[in-house]
Order: C-alpha cells, then sequence, then structure tokens
C-alpha cells in the first residue's frame, strides 16, 4: 500500500492506494501514530482504495478516537466496496464520510 | 339395532295375530258349544213334550182299563161319558182279536184294529210283552185337519186293549196346565231359560226364574217372531235380544204354543276370554323369551362384528404406521450445490407400497443414489424397507471404491440371512463420480431408469446385474457404468409410475414416460432441473389415472450431474507472509474467472480476516488453500485449511454496531463481514484440520 501524505498547517490529507488489510494496516497505523501530533483536521483520501478489511477498521476507529478529541476527521471518495463494509460495521455511523 | 327392533315388533305383530286368532277360534268353540246345546235342548224338547203327553195319556188309559175291569162291548154313550170324564176325543176297547168292542165313535165298533196299519200297531199290546204305546200326533182318518194322538194301554194278560186319542186342539187347552211347570224349572246351561207363549195372544205359560216378573206377554221379551232372521223349525239358530240380553236362540210351534229356548253365548264367551288371556300370558312368555334370546344373540353378533371392526382399524393402524415409517426415512433435505442437483418423491399408495430412495455423499466427490421397491407392507415391511436402506449405505461407505455392485451383493447375503416373511426387494444404485460425471451402477430386479440429454430421445438403461435382493443367497451382482456431461439427467422410478391405470385398467407404461421427459427436457437446457421433471412425471401420471385409486406407491428421483468441478490447492506456511502470500494466489486464481470488482474485493477481504485469524491464533504450522470454481451457480467456494488448534470462528459472537464511538472495540468485525457478504460459510473439524470454507455466488 502506498500512503501519499499532504500537511497544510494543522491539516492532513493522507491519500491510501491500494489495500487497508492486515499486512498494511501496521504502515498506516505507524504513521498515525507520528503524525497526529498538532493536527486538527485530518483528511483520508480513498480515491485509490481497493478495499479495506477489520485490521483497516481497527486503524480508522483508533484515529476517530483520537481525531474526535483534538479535531475533525474526514473520508473522501469512498467506493462502494469500502463504504458496505463501513455500513455492515456500523463505521458509518460515527465516521464522517464526504 | 334396526333387525333387533324389527325383531320385536314381527314379534308384538306375530303376538296381536295369534291371539286374534285364538279369539276367532275360541268365538267359533263357543258358537260351536252354544249350537250343540241348543241342539241338545231341542231334542230334550221334543222328547220331555211328546213324553208327558204320552204319561198323561197313559194315565188316562191306565185308569179307563180300571175302570171298565175286562175287555167287553160298551155302548157309544157310555164311552162318551167317560171320555168325557177324562177330557179325551176318543177311547176305543179291542179284544185280542183286534175287534173294536166299544167306542166312543158309533162308526167304529165291529172294524178291526189289524185291518189298518196305524191301528195294527197297537196290537203288539195284546201280545202281553208290552203295556202302553203311544204314537205321534197325526192327522186324522176322518178329517184330515184334525191332528190326533193315540195311546193304547193293555188289559192284564193281553186280553185287549184300551186305545186313547186326544186331538191337538184339546192339548192346547190342557198345555199350559201340564207343560208350563216344566219349563219354569228347565235349565238350559247355566244361564240360558225356556220361553213358552201363545201362539195367538203371545201369552207367556212360562217364565224363566231370571226373568220372572219381567214380563207376562212374548212382546214384552223383546222376541220379534216376524224377524227375517227367526226361523221357527227347531234347527235353525237366531239372534234374539231378550230381556236385554243378546241371546242364540232356536224356536219351534207345539201344540199352539211358541217355544223358545234361549242361551246368551256370553255365557260361553266367558271361557273365550279366559282362553284368550290364558294364551295371552302363554304367548307373552313364549314370545318374550325369543325375542330376549334374539336380542342376545345379536348382541353378541354386534360385538362379534366389532371385534372385527377393531381388528381391521387395529390392521389399518399397523399399515398407517408402516406408512410413517416408510415416510420418515426417506430424506428430504436435497443438496443443492455446484456438482449436482437432486429431487426425488414418493406418493404412497393406501394399500400396498415399500418404495423409498435415498441419496447421500460416499466423499467429497461421490454421490450416492438409489431407488427401491420392498415387497411388504405394514410394519414388517416397513422395518425391513429400514433394514435394507441402513444396510445398502453402511455397505456402499464401507466399499472401498464404492462400487455398488459389490455392495449389493453383500446387502443381499445378509438380507438372506434373516427373511423369515419372504420380502424382496428391487433396487437400482448408482454412484456418480462428481469430478468426471461418471456414473457406476447395479441394478437388482429394478426397472430401467433413463438418461437424458437436453434436447434429444431419452436412452434406458436396460442393463440388470441381477435378481432382486433377498430371493437368494449367493447371488453376484454386476457393475456397470455410464456418464453425464454436464447437464445431463439420469431418471430412476418404480413400477408405481409405469404401472399406474387409468379408469379403464390401462398401464400408464415406458412409452408415456419417455413422452411426457422428453417433452419436460425440451425447454431451455438451464431450465431443466430434477424437481421439475419429478413435478412433471408425477403430474403426468395424476391426469392419466384421473380418479382411478392409486394401486401402488410412486417413486421418481432425478439426478442431474452440473459438470466437473475446477479445483486449485496451494500450501502455505503459516507465518506472517501467509496473509499477503495468499492473498496474491486468490488474487491470481480470480483472474481465470469473471467476477465483478466488489465480488474480487470481498473474497479478498474474507480470505484476509480468515488467514490472518489462523496466523494470528491457532498456532498452526502450514495453511491449505483451495479454491474450486463451479458453474451452477457460478460462484467460487475458498476453504482455509490448517493444523492448528481446534477452534470455530463461527461461535465469535457477533459485536453491536450500534454503540457509541468511545465504546467500538475492533474485535469481531472480521467475521460479521464474511457472513455479511459471503453466500455460504461453514466450518469444520477433520482429519486434524480446522477447515473453514466460504463462497460466493456470482452475479
Amino acid at each position: 500500500m502506498n500512503i501519499t501524505k499532504t500537511l497544510g498547517g494543522t491539516s492532513l490529507t493522507l491519500a491510501l492506494e491500494g489495500r487497508l488489510d492486515t499486512t498494511s494496516s501496521p504502515q498506516l497505523e505507524t504513521l498515525l501514530a507520528t503524525e497526529l501530533d498538532g493536527v486538527t483536521s485530518l483528511v483520508f483520501d480513498f480515491a485509490n482504495l481497493d478495499y479495506l478489511s477489520s485490521a483497516g477498521l481497527r486503524v480508522l476507529l483508533s484515529a476517530q478516537k483520537r481525531m474526535s478529541r483534538q479535531g475533525t476527521m474526514k473520508l473522501r471518495n469512498v467506493n462502494a466496496t469500502v463504504k458496505e463494509v463501513f455500513d455492515i460495521t456500523g463505521f458509518t455511523e460515527f465516521l464522517t464520510i464526504e | 339395532m334396526k333387525r333387533r327392533w324389527f325383531i320385536a315388533i314381527a314379534a308384538l305383530i306375530l303376538y296381536v295375530a295369534m291371539l286374534l286368532a285364538t279369539w276367532d277360534v275360541s268365538t267359533q268353540r263357543a258358537d260351536r258349544q252354544t249350537q250343540s246345546m241348543l241342539d241338545y235342548a231341542m231334542l230334550d224338547l221334543d222328547s220331555t213334550l211328546n213324553g208327558s203327553i204320552d204319561t198323561m195319556l197313559m194315565h188316562v188309559g191306565e185308569s179307563i182299563v180300571k175302570d171298565l175291569g175286562q175287555v167287553g162291548p160298551h155302548s157309544v154313550e157310555e164311552m162318551q161319558g167317560i171320555a168325557e170324564q177324562y177330557d179325551v176325543d176318543e177311547i176305543n176297547l179291542v179284544d185280542r182279536t183286534g175287534r173294536n168292542l166299544a167306542s166312543t165313535d158309533a162308526r167304529l165298533p165291529e172294524t178291526n184294529f189289524n185291518d189298518k196299519p196305524r191301528s195294527k200297531e197297537f196290537m203288539i199290546l195284546t201280545e202281553g210283552k208290552r203295556l202302553a204305546l203311544s204314537q205321534p200326533f197325526r192327522p186324522g182318518a176322518h178329517n184330515p185337519d184334525v191332528h190326533r194322538k193315540y195311546v193304547g194301554v193293555a188289559f192284564p194278560n193281553g186280553a185287549g186293549l184300551v186305545q186313547v186319542g186326544i186331538d191337538e186342539t184339546r192339548l192346547v187347552q190342557k198345555f199350559p196346565a201340564i207343560m208350563g211347570f216344566i219349563f219354569d224349572a228347565w235349565l238350559l246351561g247355566e244361564h240360558g231359560f225356556f220361553l213358552c207363549a201363545d201362539l195367538e195372544d203371545g201369552h207367556l205359560i212360562s217364565n224363566p226364574a231370571r226373568h220372572r216378573d219381567e214380563a207376562t206377554n212374548l212382546a214384552e221379551t223383546g222376541y220379534n217372531p216376524n224377524s227375517p232372521f227367526v226361523k221357527e223349525d227347531a234347527k235353525t239358530t237366531f239372534r234374539q235380544c231378550l230381556f236385554g240380553e243378546i241371546c242364540d236362540c232356536r224356536a219351534v210351534i207345539f201344540c199352539g204354543h211358541r217355544i223358545i229356548a234361549a242361551l246368551p253365548p256370553a255365557e260361553y264367551y266367558t271361557t273365550r276370554t279366559l282362553y284368550t288371556l290364558v294364551m295371552a300370558v302363554v304367548l307373552a312368555f313364549v314370545l318374550g323369551l325369543f325375542v330376549m334370546l334374539f336380542w342376545r344373540i345379536d348382541n353378541d353378533a354386534a360385538r362379534i362384528q366389532a371385534f372385527y371392526a377393531a381388528e381391521a382399524e387395529k390392521a389399518a393402524v399397523e399399515l398407517e404406521l408402516g406408512r410413517t415409517i416408510q415416510m420418515s426415512v426417506l430424506p428430504t433435505d436435497f443438496p443443492d450445490n455446484e456438482h449436482f442437483r437432486i429431487a426425488a418423491s414418493m406418493t404412497p399408495a393406501r394399500e400396498v407400497g415399500g418404495d423409498f430412495y435415498d441419496f447421500f455423499a460416499l466423499d467429497e466427490t461421490h454421490q450416492a443414489f438409489l431407488v427401491a421397491d420392498v415387497s411388504g407392507k405394514g410394519i414388517t415391511g416397513a422395518l425391513y424397507m429400514m433394514n435394507a436402506r441402513t444396510l445398502i449405505k453402511d455397505m456402499l461407505l464401507a466399499e472401498p471404491t464404492f462400487n455398488p455392485a459389490t455392495a449389493l451383493t453383500q446387502v443381499n447375503a445378509e438380507l438372506c440371512r434373516n427373511n423369515p416373511a419372504e420380502m424382496f426387494i428391487t433396487a437400482w444404485v448408482g454412484v456418480l463420480d462428481l469430478e468426471n460425471g461418471r456414473i457406476a451402477f447395479a441394478n437388482a430386479g429394478h426397472n430401467p431408469p433413463l438418461r437424458l440429454r437436453n434436447k434429444e430421445l431419452p436412452e434406458w438403461l436396460r442393463e440388470r446385474s441381477g435378481c432382486p435382493l433377498a430371493c437368494f443367497e449367493k447371488v453376484n451382482y454386476r457393475l456397470f457404468e455410464t456418464a453425464l456431461a454436464a447437464g445431463e439427467m439420469l431418471f430412476l422410478y418404480t413400477d408405481g409410475v409405469t404401472e399406474a391405470m387409468d379408469p379403464e385398467g390401462n398401464l400408464y407404461g415406458e412409452g408415456r414416460l419417455a413422452t411426457t421427459l422428453v417433452g419436460a427436457v425440451s425447454g431451455e437446457p438451464d431450465a431443466v432441473t430434477p424437481s421439475g421433471l419429478d413435478q412433471a412425471v408425477r403430474a403426468s401420471v395424476r391426469l392419466f389415472a384421473d380418479d382411478a385409486p392409486q394401486a401402488d406407491d410412486l417413486t421418481v428421483l432425478a439426478i442431474q450431474y452440473l459438470g466437473a468441478v475446477e479445483r486449485y490447492m496451494r500450501t502455505f506456511s503459516c507465518n506472517d507472509k501467509a496473509v499477503s502470500s495468499t492473498a496474491e494466489y486468490l488474487t491470481a486464481m480470480l483472474e481465470k474467472c469473471n467476477c465483478s470488482e466488489m465480488e474480487r474485493s470481498q473474497l479478498l477481504i474474507a480470505l484476509d480476516e480468515v488467514v490472518s485469524n489462523v496466523v494470528r491464533c491457532s498456532n498452526a504450522s502450514g495453511i491449505a488453500l483451495e479454491v474450486r470454481f463451479s458453474r451452477a451457480p457460478r460462484g467460487v467456494t475458498v476453504s482455509v485449511s490448517d493444523d492448528g488448534k481446534p477452534f470455530n470462528p463461527l461461535y465469535v459472537p457477533e459485536p453491536d454496531t450500534k454503540v457509541p464511538l468511545e465504546e467500538r472495540t475492533p474485535g469481531g468485525l472480521g467475521i460479521l463481514l464474511l457472513r455479511k457478504t459471503m453466500d455460504d460459510l461453514n466450518y469444520r473439524y477433520a482429519h486434524g484440520c480446522n477447515i473453514l470454507s466460504f463462497r460466493k455466488n456470482f452475479a
């Protein structure tokens, strides 16, 4: 999986490409652990994300919990497969999907 | 019950009829008794009346003999004087030779009694044997209008005789005095009586004791001599109401008097009533006994009938029970998978039957199917059927190559060992190889199945490997083989189909079956299914049979081969790389088929969840991945096996997806995704491996 970072002030945009699964989610987790300090607006661009598994959900859940405390988190360009996963797991309830 | 009342009513009618007959016979008998009583009375009357007159005249004669003293001539005047004294009309004195010595009639002396027959009769008195002789009233010799009666009395030693004559007219005057008392004292039966009345004025000279002061004239008694029924000839009985009582009467005119003998028939009718009463009691007893006896017998008969009805019911219950057992063992859960489709049905007949069908997997690539017909019925038949069914299944499973012929040989030997009811079973057993569509089969005397190809004529598989099961102990069944191409079907049935009859008794037959099947497979190839075939054949048979009762069980089984399955398999080491390497493998596999992006992603997510779970938790050394593609329905089945500790991830509880963000945990989401996105999810533990498979059908 490739992750493209775009940092502008306190706003961070992460463009994910490929699969957010068991193999790749630790990569995102590590990234978030170091990059989120001082960020008030986190945006995920899923335009090139094929799909995500429960491992990816776990990372997103933890990111959402943190961003709820220090700012906002948004998801953009979510495809149908990913949207379905969010729907099934009830993540649609608390994620902000644009 | 109806019969009993019928008999009771019949007995009652008989009872009444017999009583009426008894009454009638008694009446006739009473009438006869009355008649004979009256006959006797009239005879008695006649002799008494004549006897009384005779006696009176004899007394006169004796007195005259005494007065005259001896036989000798006397003047006419002297004789007339004597006649006047004794109030008679004629006296003649005759000597031993019949010469009339003295007479009240001047013309008679010097005539001889021997000259005339009537007078000659008296000459017997001169023979000294008889003392007196009486003659009835007869018309007089000189004047026929005058009825005169003569009595002769002999002189001692037959020296002569005195003949005294009296005219009826004179007697009429004397009659009341002589006779009146007789009638008063004369009894006729117990209640009968005599009436004697003057012929001219009807004055009663007698009056029966019972009606002493009720009448002085005959008219007052109620007697009507002018009635057309009355015949006063002493012989005819007629009815008159006398003193207010119906009486059987006889009447006679005698000496200027009307003498009536009257007998109230009620007297004899008393006997009649008594007789009928006795008869009533006796008949009631006899008929009552008869009716009671019949009721008892009928009751017993009813009980026997009830007993047999109960027995028949028991037999029906047994039949029903056998039927229930038979139906309960038939599999109704038809597997729906990528290898084959199967449908079967058994329509039981009311009486005979013992059909069954069966199908079961022998291993992952071999499917057994069969139809059979047991010759017995009821519980015995059903149990024998169950036994046979279990044996066939056991023998097939135990047979290393799944050879149905060998299995049948063993089943037959086993069935023959214990078959006291001498039942037998026809069976057709096939084993379908799911990898290539080949069917190994053996036929124990069963109807030939049909192989059906789309839009082609059906082909009968007439190979027969041996006689029915349980007939002969040592039978080696032969093995045959055929093959089904993808989409082709095999149709099995029992004789209940071909031997179904219409109301005229025509058989359904193999020809109609073939025609029906051709019709059924002529549609779109994909639309032709075993269950469609099953329904088509059953509908056709039902239409043919119309209202005719179903004589035998009707069983059909259709199996369709869906074609060989593509299987791919690879094993992986169970380490951190396993998740990505299995995902790569599946991705490569999915290139082979035409599936959507989303279907592909869902399969990969599922695989990710399963494999990551295995790597994380199972402590396994290796992972095997099997990918199977199927055509009908189009889809893929992925199986993940691992040799780790037994763990069924499907037992993991579903997470609550409604709780707020802060409380959400990531656990269980993987299985949830599997459940929601896959069409089938299955876990089993076999041969020391966890095997989790998930299937996705392609749109």
